[in-house]
């Protein structure tokens, strides 16, 4: 049996106050196990992106519990928190999100500098991951010297840089081109091949299809669609 | 860029303030302490009860009554007392060029002459010469503007009908204190022998045993007074208290320095916080991304430290750079203002003390001012600042 690396127990997230309350998502309850592919697909402005956030601890539900790795994050405090987000969680964002000062190879060593890794342990690793992700010729350049493809293969090398067990990824294929796109998702498969756990929102059903479990979400609710 | 740029300006400009500031104290200091301590064994007895205040002047009699030759050897048979010697004073008749008029007459023993002027620059010439008879020395107003012409070394004029060469000249007088523009120096020698009078209105003397100085200044006074039945006829001054109170002012003048100079600081890290706050706002994207892949707080403040720190200790060595220039630049005004010549030019110093100061102090207020812009940031919700655009 494999463990639950994602527990959510009846998460909602609201914005503003009622009459004017909206629910970006409602009541979900997932269940989500080390070494699963999960795809997310909805319409614009169903909650998928809130449902990402509050699985990568970058906000907090309105209700609810969230178990990582089997500890309730609400009970962490501000440090444990960063430290979940270092260690536990790799996110890929839809706009690539690199430090725009840095080069790659600096981007990709920023999350390890935080963890303490020493600079030389922090190259090495950043640089075979930076060569896993076929950017060993893009090494120095800044984000602004990159195609939108490299710049989120990039990101993919940053996210993985703690070895985190879960990677979440909010459109990662979003602002690039089909070609560039299947390269990255060829990456975050390969990744999942490893036992690493994915969770990708997309609105293309093609590289939906591909997971091993699909949500649907519509109006903040989650529904399971089985491939 | 530009605007680090300026923040950095505004801390080198004020740790130039205080490096510089510094230097022109610690010069002054050094100035003073050096010329006057070569002097500390002096007692000078004078007459009033204002007591011997600047250098280069003094000996007016404020109630026509002088010290008697009484005086002196009662003086002189004191305990620790090495050498005594005096200044005359009176008032002659001076003739150049046709025109006479009346001028204040000083003389004194030519060794005492030297060490009283030491600090006196001299236009043109020189000190008068032992065992010379008939040399005066003059002052600038005397050589410039008392007669119709200006006088040169080697002039001659007619003082009671007597003919004097002029040895030296002494520069003009600044702004400070007694003037001795209008001074007529001769040797004691001459003094008497042209005047027939021995008005004693200065009473120099050297102790043994610089530590006895103090006592032997009281003993000098409560004799001095007895003998002329007054209760502040004489003070004796010595140059160990002369000393500490130019000390002290000087003391206080550096604090002073070196506050004007804190308020330039302050302002400057005003202008540091002012750079972070917007540096924290331009950045607040980045502040997200970094918390999203696990930053802590104390991440974030220390990166905001850390840069102000940067800012303002790069600001710090370019303020300690151009500190050693503009104290040069402010000695040399300083100087040209004063016109102060010879062994009290100033010349401003530099301590490993005010160097240390400046190098801490930029660092602090570095710390200081970016520590509210590093807790703004450190704050941030990860989400809201990854959404920020
Ligand atoms: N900070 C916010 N304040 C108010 N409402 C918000 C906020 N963030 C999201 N919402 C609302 O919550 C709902 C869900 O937004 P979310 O970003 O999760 O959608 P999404 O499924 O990711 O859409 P898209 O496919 O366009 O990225 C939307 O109606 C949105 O307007
Ligand atoms: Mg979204």
């Amino acid at each position: 049996m494999t463990k639950d690396v994602i527990v959510t127990q009846h998460i909602s997230k609201t914005y503003g106050r009622p009459p004017l309350q909206v629910f970006a998502l409602r009541e979900t309850n997932l269940d989500i196990k080390q070494g699963d592919y999960i795809a997310i697909i909805g319409p614009s402005g169903s909650g998928k992106s809130t449902l990402m956030n509050l699985l990568g601890c970058l906000d907090k539900p309105s209700t609810g519990k969230i178990f990582i790795d089997g500890s309730d994050v609400s009970t962490l405090n501000e440090k444990e928190l960063a430290r979940i987000r270092r260690e536990k969680i790799g996110f890929i964002f839809q706009k690539y999100n690199l430090i725009p000062t840095l080069n790659a190879l600096e981007n990709v060593e920023l999350s390890m500098g935080f963890a303490g890794v020493d600079s030389q342990t922090r190259t090495k690793k950043a640089k075979q991951l930076l060569e896993m992700v076929e950017l060993s010729k893009r090494l120095t350049h800044k984000p602004s010297e990159m195609s939108g493809g490299e710049q989120q293969r990039v990101a993919i090398a940053r996210a993985l840089a703690n070895s985190p067990s879960i990677i979440l990824a909010d459109e990662p294929t979003g602002n690039v081109d089909t070609k560039s796109g299947e390269n990255i998702m060829r990456i975050l498969e390969d990744v999942n091949r490893k036992g690493e756990t994915i969770i990708v929102v997309t609105h293309n059903m093609a590289i939906a299809q591909r997971a091993k479990r699909l949500l649907r979400i519509q109006d903040g609710e989650v529904r399971e669609d089985h491939v | 860029m530009s605007r680090s740029l300026l923040t950095l300006l505004g801390i080198a400009i004020g740790i130039m303030a205080i490096i510089s500031l510094m230097a022109l104290g610690e010069g002054m200091q050094q100035a003073v302490t050096g010329e006057l301590s070569s002097l500390s064994d002096v007692i000078i007895v004078s007459t009033g009860g204002g007591g011997f205040s600047t250098f280069g002047g003094g000996g007016s009699t404020s109630n026509g009554e002088y010290f008697t030759q009484r005086d002196v050897a009662d003086i002189q048979r004191l305990q620790g007392v090495k050498e005594v010697s005096t200044q005359l004073a009176s008032s002659g008749l001076a003739e150049y060029n046709g025109k006479t008029t009346i001028v204040s007459l000083t003389g004194m023993d030519i060794s005492v002459m030297r060490l009283q002027y030491a600090s006196q620059n001299l236009e043109a010439g020189g000190f008068l010469n032992e065992g010379e008879q008939n040399e005066i020395m003059i002052g600038y107003g005397i050589a410039h503007n008392t007669f119709d012409a200006n006088i040169s070394v080697g002039g001659r004029i007619k003082i009671n009908g007597e003919k004097f060469f002029v040895s030296g000249i002494f520069g003009k007088q600044g702004m400070g204190g007694t003037s001795s523009d209008s001074l007529v120096l001769m040797s004691s020698r001459d003094f008497q022998k042209l005047t027939g009078q021995s008005n004693i209105s200065l009473i120099y003397l050297r102790v043994y045993n610089v530590n006895d100085a103090e006592s032997i200044a009281t003993s000098i006074q409560n004799t001095i007074n007895g003998n002329h039945g007054q209760k502040d006829f004489a003070t004796a001054t010595t140059m160990t208290s002369i000393l500490k109170t130019v000390q002290s002012i000087i003391g206080i003048l550096q604090l002073v320095l070196v506050a004007i100079a804190s308020i330039a600081l302050v302002v400057a890290s005003i202008g540091i916080m002012n750079t972070m706050l917007t540096s924290v706002m331009e950045r607040t994207r980045e502040i997200g991304i970094m918390k999203a892949i696990g930053a802590t707080n104390l991440d974030i403040m220390s990166i905001f430290i850390i840069e102000g720190m940067l800012v303002s200790s790069i600001g710090g060595i370019i303020g300690i750079i151009l500190g050693v220039f503009g104290s040069q630049g402010l000695t040399m005004i300083l100087n040209s203002y004063m016109s102060m010549g010879g062994s009290s030019r100033l010349t401003p110093i530099i301590t490993l003390t005010s160097v240390v100061l400046a190098v801490t102090v930029s660092i602090i207020v570095g710390v200081l001012s970016s520590l509210y812009p590093a807790w703004k940031a450190a704050r941030m919700s990860p989400i809201e600042a990854v959404r920020y655009e």
